[in-house]
């Protein structure tokens, strides 16, 4: 069986006025890499955001913003893609490959039903009737594994969970059985759960269909027991190649190392007996509600109890909409609407966000944002402010060149950082960190969590840490709190 | 459904909070409305007598009540200047009011969404910047200089209409929409010109959108997802600009009516307020309030007959 997809000496590049202070600062260009796919196998294409790896699927996909240029050639069932006309190309998307892509929240058009939009596909490369169209966009629906499928097929975007979002995209991308799917970080946005259930359900259609998959991952770890093949890219170059074993028991090259040594190891020190620990939080009886539209209360927390005590690190996991944030906010005193006890003993607990983007106000800079909890106060004169962001911003791990930048001009990992100064200005004891790594590569990731730990023993910092991501809870905590169906359990 | 409803009672409510402040506001306005009729030396029995012809003498709330039903029968009072009922002459300059509305927001509707549409497609390229110019220079030309150009160009040079010799729809339909198209041009380029600013740029950003690039990777056409994809979620913000615009045009403009001599409401106002003639300035101030409150509601509406998401709320 020949290759299905060869890709040789692809090079992508962007004019240099455009991508300018962009969220990374790095190169994203392809730098001359070739790689080939067989008939009906999973190829993993591993790396951190800038790696090239994105830009090398929207290559593939034929998706490339048009002020980029690329050169090279990408040959695709014998025939070169690249030097197709633009009409030739249109027949072979979404036809022979489609692509599935990481945000299911925005990928969709969210003014236009969800079986329109699979039946598009249908509309776009077949000559079926109406009524043999909607039979097989209901018949994808189901196969992406969707109850309801005629439910779904009147459905707006928003209307479903992210998930079913991501599974209606997967139905629209194999409804005409494509020899190759392209899915790019397609369970990043995910739940742990939710993105399990995906994965299989790429698995299944992959060895039903024989259908090739080209994955797109930051994520080593996901795509160990998912894919035939895993390619390491690194600044816009394949590093290394090889099968999962071979990377995962014998990598060659340092970068994969590295890569490997980032994933969070499962150690995690037992809960020591904390009885003769002072507490920080207790809380007792505690139900929290959420404000619906029109003004009616849900519950979502019922009856929880549990102390968080001095220097420990707690992990609270639960699927997404569970109740982790109302119950995160009700512990800050951001919502009103609970009864029960909740006791600090702490001063001004803080949080440290998920989203390091849109937690920071984009117009100030970070010296002034840093600053901003210490002007409240009232207590600090303006030099004695001034020394302590910048003492603060330098623990944390940046220099003061910072302090006149604005959000803007910082990196994902950066703008974590100045986030997690922001919560230790006021110098408290207890910090809440809700999801603060999920938003960041995994290079990235390791970075931020040892900061986490190190300012944790210096400073005998106790946090509520919450997360989806396993790995990184057994990594950081000591005792882990599982939140099910609004109730509160320990994990032993 | 229910939406519509709740929507439906808070118009009404408003709409009564509405007349209840035109009403209260010529009540405290300083200076009495029986000595501007019956002159400054009018003795204390004439006043009175006259209070007592007018309801003037009963308490405020019945007033009002009596006021609001009047109103609600057609009974918009008698205006003190010309003695004639207020129905009779808002009757007389709202047609042309209303006729100049429609057809310059046909006007708008027909050239922005086009224009629109084609400046975004070409945004890139040297036509477009071109087009952007031109767009950029007539939403800045005052109205009343474009009015004199347009006078100059339809009346004098294609004899359109006789500048300055109105025709009454009561006489000749078709000479009244003629001379309405210089005004409505007048209106509406400016307008034109700001919507056509809006549709672009919303168009440019929803280009970006994560759904553009699944269309794209479907095979759709460049014009399949411009006019499938992104065009209806282009033109949800652009209804909020539209609403605005006719209920502006609604009110009257004051201006144009002047350069073209056109008996509409706007001109009405003006001179009622010379005279003092608070009837019809009352009058008038709850047609243009209840012109703004009810196109609201339409384009609350609208927006959720485009937007699924807003009909879920």
């Amino acid at each position: 069986m020949g290759n299905m997809l060869e890709v040789r000496n692809l090079e992508v590049s962007f004019p240099d006025e455009t991508d300018r202070i962009e969220a990374e600062p790095v190169n994203r260009a392809v730098k001359g890499i070739s790689f080939s796919m067989k008939r009906g196998e999973i190829l993993a294409v591993i790396g951190e955001s800038g790696s090239g790896k994105s830009m090398t699927a929207l290559s593939i996909a034929g998706l490339l913003p048009e002020t980029a240029a690329s050169s090279g050639q990408i040959v695709f069932d014998g025939c070169d893609l690249m030097a197709l006309t633009k009409k030739e190309r249109k027949a072979i998307q979404g036809k022979e490959i489609s692509m599935i892509f990481q945000e299911p929240m925005t990928s969709l058009n969210p003014v236009m039903k969800v079986g329109k939009q699979v039946e598009e596909v249908l509309r776009l490369h077949t000559k079926l009737d109406k009524t043999e169209r909607k039979k097989l966009v209901l018949k994808a629906l189901e196969d992406a594994g969707l109850d309801q499928p005629e439910k779904l097929y009147h459905s707006y975007p928003h209307q479903l969970s992210g998930g079913m979002r991501q599974r209606a995209m997967i139905a629209m991308a194999m409804i005409l059985q494509p020899q190759l799917m392209i899915a790019d970080e397609p369970t990043t946005a995910l739940d742990k759960r939710i993105q399990d259930q995906i994965l299989a359900l790429l698995k299944e259609i992959n060895a039903k269909k024989q259908m090739g998959i080209l994955f797109i991952s930051h994520n080593l770890e996901v795509v160990k027991d998912f894919c035939d093949r895993i390619l390491v890219m690194y600044e816009g170059k394949v590093v290394e190649e090889g099968t999962p074993e071979e990377i995962f028991y014998h990598p060659r090259e340092d970068y994969t190392k590295r890569l490997l040594a980032s994933i969070p190891e499962g150690k995690r020190t037992i809960g020591t007996a904390h009885t003769n620990r002072k507490k920080v939080l207790s809380v007792e009886h505690l139900n929290v509600y959420y404000p619906e539209k029109g003004g009616k209360l849900k519950q979502v927390i019922y009856d929880a109890n549990f102390a968080i005590y001095e220097r420990e690190i707690v992990g609270l996991v639960g699927d997404s909409g569970g109740g982790k944030s109302s119950l995160s906010k009700a512990i800050l005193g951001l919502n009103i609407h609970t009864d029960g006890v909740i006791q600090h003993n702490t001063e001004h607990p803080q949080m440290v966000f998920q989203d390091p983007y849109g937690s920071l106000n984009p117009v100030r800079s970070i010296g002034w944002i840093l600053e901003e909890p210490l002007r409240i106060q009232r207590k600090l004169t303006k030099k004695e402010r001034r020394e302590q962001v910048q003492e603060m911003l330098e623990r944390v791990g940046l220099d003061k060149s910072y302090l006149t930048r604005r959000p803007g001009e910082l990196s994902g990992g950066q703008r974590q950082r100045v986030g997690i100064a922001l919560a230790l200005i006021l110098k408290s004891r207890f910090i809440i960190a809700d999801e603060p790594v999920s938003a960041l590569d995994v290079t990235i990731q390791a970075q931020i969590l040892s900061l986490l730990k190190e300012l944790g023993k210096e400073y005998g910092l106790s946090y509520l840490f919450i997360s989806h991501d396993m790995a990184v809870i057994n990594e950081m905590c000591d005792r882990i709190l599982r939140l099910e169906d609004g109730r509160i359990y320990e994990e032993k | 459904m229910k939406q519509i409803g709740k929507k439906t009672i808070t118009l009404i409510i408003t709409l009564l909070l509405i007349s209840l402040a035109a009403f209260l506001a010529f009540q405290v306005i300083p200076g009495d409305p029986s000595l501007s009729v019956l002159g400054m030396d009018a003795t204390e029995q004439q006043i009175a007598a006259y209070q007592k012809q007018m309801g003037l003498d009963r308490p405020l709330p019945v007033r009002y009540v009596s006021w609001v039903l009047d109103f609600v029968r057609g009974d918009l009072g008698e205006s003190y200047h010309y003695g004639t009922p207020v129905s009779g002459l808002l009757g007389d300059k709202l047609p042309v009011t209303l006729a100049l509305t429609v057809v310059s927001f046909l006007f708008i509707l027909g050239l922005s969404i086009p224009f629109g549409i084609l400046m975004a497609r070409f945004a890139d390229t040297r036509f477009g910047r071109l087009m952007n110019v031109i767009n950029q220079t007539l939403m800045s030309v005052p109205s009343f200089f474009l009015g004199v150009l347009l006078i100059l160009l339809f009346g004098l040079m294609l004899k359109w209409f006789t500048p300055g010799e109105y025709i009454s729809y009561t006489e000749s339909m078709t000479g009244f929409l003629l001379y309405l198209i210089a005004p409505a041009a007048a209106i509406a380029i400016p307008k034109t010109a700001m919507v056509i600013k809006f549709l672009r740029s919303s168009v440019l950003e929803q280009k970006k959108k994560d759904y553009v690039r699944t269309a794209y990777s479907k095979g759709n056409t460049d014009n399949r997802v411009l006019f499938i994809h992104v065009l209806k979620n282009s033109c949800i913000p652009v209804i909020t600009i539209l609403g605005m615009i006719i209920a502006d045009t609604m009110a009257g403009s004051i201006v144009v009516e002047q350069v073209f001599n056109l008996p509409g409401v706007g001109r009405l106002l003006v001179s009622s307020i010379g005279y003092r003639d608070y009837p019809v300035v009352q009058a008038i101030i709850v047609y243009i309030a209840s012109a703004v409150v009810i196109v609201n509601f339409i384009v609350d509406m609208l927006y959720r007959l485009a937007d699924p998401r807003i009909r879920e709320e």
